[in-house]
């Protein structure tokens, strides 16, 4: 290391040197460098070359998973030229149906074949997928939203963190017509989307977190579906002397469905009456036992009955959880979610529900507004 | 308000603009509006303190400043009121939780909470600057201050409050009175000023703060010795930058009002020995502590042991200074540690003067510089352990880099078994491995410093020619924006003391 010398009492001086031009032509040419950066960096981002050397693009979203289906929605309409159906739900969607089953069993009882897409994102109540729902119906125009649900949607205390930033995100308030200058640069600029995966590169666990997402990435089908290869080994009923035990609801309060909650059910009925898409509303088959965590096959009843007919109200359809028989142990990875032997079983169970409906009812589920599906 | 954020520059354009479009008699007051208005942003029980804080000093002042008699007895008043305001509030951690258990004893603390104090933001630099003021009024350095806006401006000025630069009142008030007119080139020399701050904050500091997992400082044994070692050399770069940078933004942000604040940092990691280090960082600090501790000390000192080179003259002045300085930014036995080890330095960076007269740094070869340099460097990287950690954990992660075991071999197989897709990764810290951002980002930290120092200019860069004065611009604007979208932001660390 060379030593120029100093001495200990020269203190650095600011630069006496004259600035004829003056300092704002350097900022112009800084304004015209940063445009340039810009442009050179959109332009390179747009390029298959980095599509294909860059694994996933992100909108800066908390949710690694919600970017990740939104991009994979992107792909697939791309590749297929549109989307006839649309599964909305939360980690039980995610891992619980696949499209691919769906569209065989619907193409072997109607001769038609659907384009169907998974957009289960972990941790998603009824409240947030209601917004989501309103961008995928306005963006993808589907002819059918399946919308699966389950008791815990309804709870006034599940999710509400997770709520509160799935709304205040700004490419989403973006989304939902609130401009912002950040959710319009994140909306328009494919360098910055390519970016934001990378942009906590800077945390000391960014390793093992991009590394977890990628993994993610990789086992999530380019249908949306993501199969869940833990097996539930044995049913744990719920301790009535441990009632801060229980995982599932809120113990301090008995189970009811919040007004509230139900309120965004109705408005995503109402939204895809308006927008002509028809939607089905399917209870998830949890295991039984679940039940008994909420307060009992009473209080179960009478959450069907409520949502049943709220749906029917708003002109959907509901499809009650198929028979707890149907779905072994096996097929579950714990009380709430399917594995990858149960999920086959409750596609091919949607699959005969919606071909039922097409061959009974002549209901039509091919979007014909976004490209025709026929093969 | 924190001085990085958008609404900070919105504050600032709306109190500049003001400021430079009001005549001269209504500017203080101007200020003073923006001062409280700051202030408020934080808390406004801040406002409250510190006024009255100012306000006892003012007073104080103006009578050490008219008494014939009694003006020492005055002065440690004051001293000891400003001491013991920063005792309340700054080393409440201390008494609270003894207070509250004797409250509660006599039945007069009843509520769960407990007593619960903030500490004002700034009082540790308010502090020194007040006793300063009294001093030098005292020692007929500085005439009292008669207007009581000016003198609240002093105390208040937002620019300086959270973190300094610690300004002498001989120095600052007269700048009120005649700010310097805005030019071309004060607006290139101001804007500089906080670019280099806001790079050196939010690209370099954050970024390696970021980069730091936060159990290394808490159970540093449950890793290797290589990442210890460059996980301290990131956190000597973090309080290095982290600190400059708030300085720099807060110079340029006055700049642009037309009052010049002193330069804090001078490149410090380049020093050459301790005492250089000394003048190099926290100038401002240091120098508080050489006018009113090390010289006061020693000349009382050299009245009992009139022989220069008395063991008591030797020892004692750098020693009690340098505590005084670990005391003051906090009251804890690693503040002290490291404040003692700075003392250490300094007394035996002296013991050769005792028999062989002083060579200056300057004039010796310069491989010695550099080796000077170096051992410099690491001296001073190692006292940041006591400072950023309790002294179990600093003695735990001295010893994780020092035992032989410690340095293990980095595990690339498992590295490439990850990246091959072999195994999973379940922790990256098992590799052993250094982590090459620090350095990704440390290259471009110590290339400023050096450009910095081997021009001896730390605008430098207004000297180069203007294509890449605009690129770098153009660069460190977007490499901002970059990292705006980030999950996380870090206060300024010195904004705590």
């Amino acid at each position: 290391m060379a030593i120029v010398k100093l001495s200990n009492r020269d203190a650095i001086e600011p630069s006496a040197k004259k600035h004829p031009i003056g300092f704002g032509y350097t900022l112009l040419q800084a304004f015209a460098f940063l445009v340039l950066f810009i442009a050179l960096l959109e332009g390179i981002a747009r390029t298959r070359f980095i599509g294909n050397l860059l694994p996933y693009q992100s909108f800066g979203s908390w949710h690694y998973q919600l970017d990740l289906k939104w991009f994979r929605l992107k792909q697939y309409v791309a590749n297929n030229g549109g989307v006839d159906v649309l599964i909305l739900g939360n980690s039980l969607v995610n891992t619980g149906f696949d499209p691919d089953v769906i569209t065989q069993t619907y193409y072997e009882k109607t001769g038609l074949r659907l384009r169907v897409f998974n957009f289960g994102v972990d941790g998603l109540t009824i409240a947030p997928n209601s917004v989501n729902a309103k961008i995928l119906i306005e963006e993808y125009h589907p002819a059918l939203l399946v919308l699966v649900t389950e008791m815990r949607d309804y709870d006034a205390t599940n999710g509400i963190r997770t709520e509160e930033k799935f709304l205040s995100d700004t490419w989403m308030q973006y989304q939902l017509g609130y401009f912002n200058p950040r959710g319009w640069i994140i909306a328009h600029s494919v360098a910055l989307q390519h970016f934001l995966p990378y942009r906590n590169w800077m945390r000391a666990d960014f390793p093992n977190t991009f590394a977890a997402n990628l993994q993610t990435y990789h086992t999530t089908f380019l249908t949306g579906y993501e199969p869940d290869n833990g097996v539930m080994k044995e049913v744990v009923a719920p301790d009535p002397n441990n009632l801060a035990g229980n995982p599932y609801f809120d113990s301090t309060q008995p189970y009811q469905v919040d007004p509230s909650r139900l309120e965004c059910l109705r408005a995503i009925l109402d939204l895809a009456r308006e927008n002509g898409s028809q939607i089905v509303v399917v209870e998830m088959p949890v295991h039984p036992v679940f039940f008994e965590y909420a307060g009992g096959e009473t209080v179960h009843k009478a959450f069907q009955e409520k949502i049943a007919e709220t749906v029917q109200a708003g002109g959907g359809i509901f499809l009650p959880a198929i028979d707890e028989v149907t779905i072994p142990l096996q097929g579950r990875s714990n009380l709430t979610h399917l594995n990858w032997r149960g999920a086959p079983i409750l596609s091919a169970y949607l699959g005969e529900q919606l071909a039922a409906l097409t061959n009974q009812d002549g209901m039509i589920f091919v979007n014909k507004q976004n490209g025709d599906s026929q093969p | 308000m924190n001085i990085t954020i958008a609404s900070f520059a919105a504050f600032m354009l709306i109190v500049v603009l003001g400021y430079r479009l009001l005549s001269a008699r209504f500017r203080n007051i101007w200020l003073f509006v923006a001062c409280l208005g700051f202030l408020i942003t934080w808390s406004w029980e801040f406002v409250g303190i510190l006024l009255v804080l100012g306000t006892v000093n003012y007073i104080l002042g103006g009578w050490i400043g008219e008494a014939k008699e009694g003006r020492k007895r005055i002065l440690w008043i004051g001293i000891a009121f400003d001491v013991f305001t920063l005792l309340i509030f700054k080393y409440s951690d201390f008494y609270i939780p003894e207070l509250t258990a004797f409250l509660a004893r006599i039945g007069m603390e009843k509520g769960s909470g407990g007593i619960q104090l903030l500490m004002p933001i700034g009082l540790s630099f308010t502090t020194v600057q007040l006793i300063s003021y009294l001093a030098d009024i005292h020692n007929r350095i500085v005439l009292p201050e008669k207007r009581w806006l000016k003198f609240i401006l002093y105390a208040l000025y937002f620019p300086k409050l959270l973190s300094g630069p610690i300004e002498r009142a001989r120095v600052f008030l007269p700048k009120l009175d005649q700010p310097q007119p805005l030019s071309a080139e004060s607006i290139a020399r101001n804007f500089t000023l906080i670019v280099i701050g806001l790079t050196r904050k939010l690209l370099i500091a954050d970024v390696l703060n970021a980069l730091i997992p936060s159990a290394a400082f808490v159970q540093p044994l449950t890793y290797s010795a290589q990442m210890l070692l460059t996980w301290l050399l990131a956190y000597a770069f973090v309080i290095y930058n982290d600190f400059a940078g708030y300085t720099s933004i807060a110079r340029g942000v006055s700049g642009f009002l037309g009052i010049e604040l002193s330069s804090n940092f001078n490149t410090p990691y380049f020093s050459r020995s301790i005492a250089e280090f000394w003048e190099r960082w926290h100038i401002s600090l240091s120098n508080w502590l050489r006018d009113y501790i090390f010289f006061p000390l020693s000349r009382l000192l050299r009245k009992k042991f009139p022989r220069p080179d008395h063991i008591i003259n030797f020892i004692l002045p750098p020693l009690v200074t340098m505590l005084v300085s670990g005391m003051w930014h906090g009251l804890s036995f690693s503040l002290l540690l490291w404040g003692g080890l700075h003392g250490a330095y300094l007394i035996v960076e002296r013991i050769p003067t005792l028999w062989a007269p002083k060579v200056l740094m300057d004039e010796r070869p310069k491989w010695q510089q550099a080796v000077a340099a170096l051992i410099t460097f690491s001296l001073a990287v190692l006292a940041w352990l006591p400072f950023r950690m309790d002294l179990i954990t600093a003695k735990r992660y001295f010893a994780g880099i020092i035992i032989p075991s410690h340095w293990f071999k980095p595990d690339f197989l498992w590295m490439s078994e990850v990246f091959k897709g072999h195994l999973p990764v379940s922790d990256v810290y098992g590799w052993n491995i250094p982590d090459p951002r620090i350095f990704l980002v440390l290259v471009p930290a110590i290339l400023l410093d050096w450009a910095q120092y081997r021009h001896k200019d730390e605008l430098i860069f207004l000297k180069w020619p203007r294509w890449v004065q605009a690129a770098l611009l153009a660069l460190v604007t977007l490499g901002l924006f970059l990292a705006s979208f980030a999950d996380s932001a870090a206060p300024f660390v010195y904004q705590g003391f």
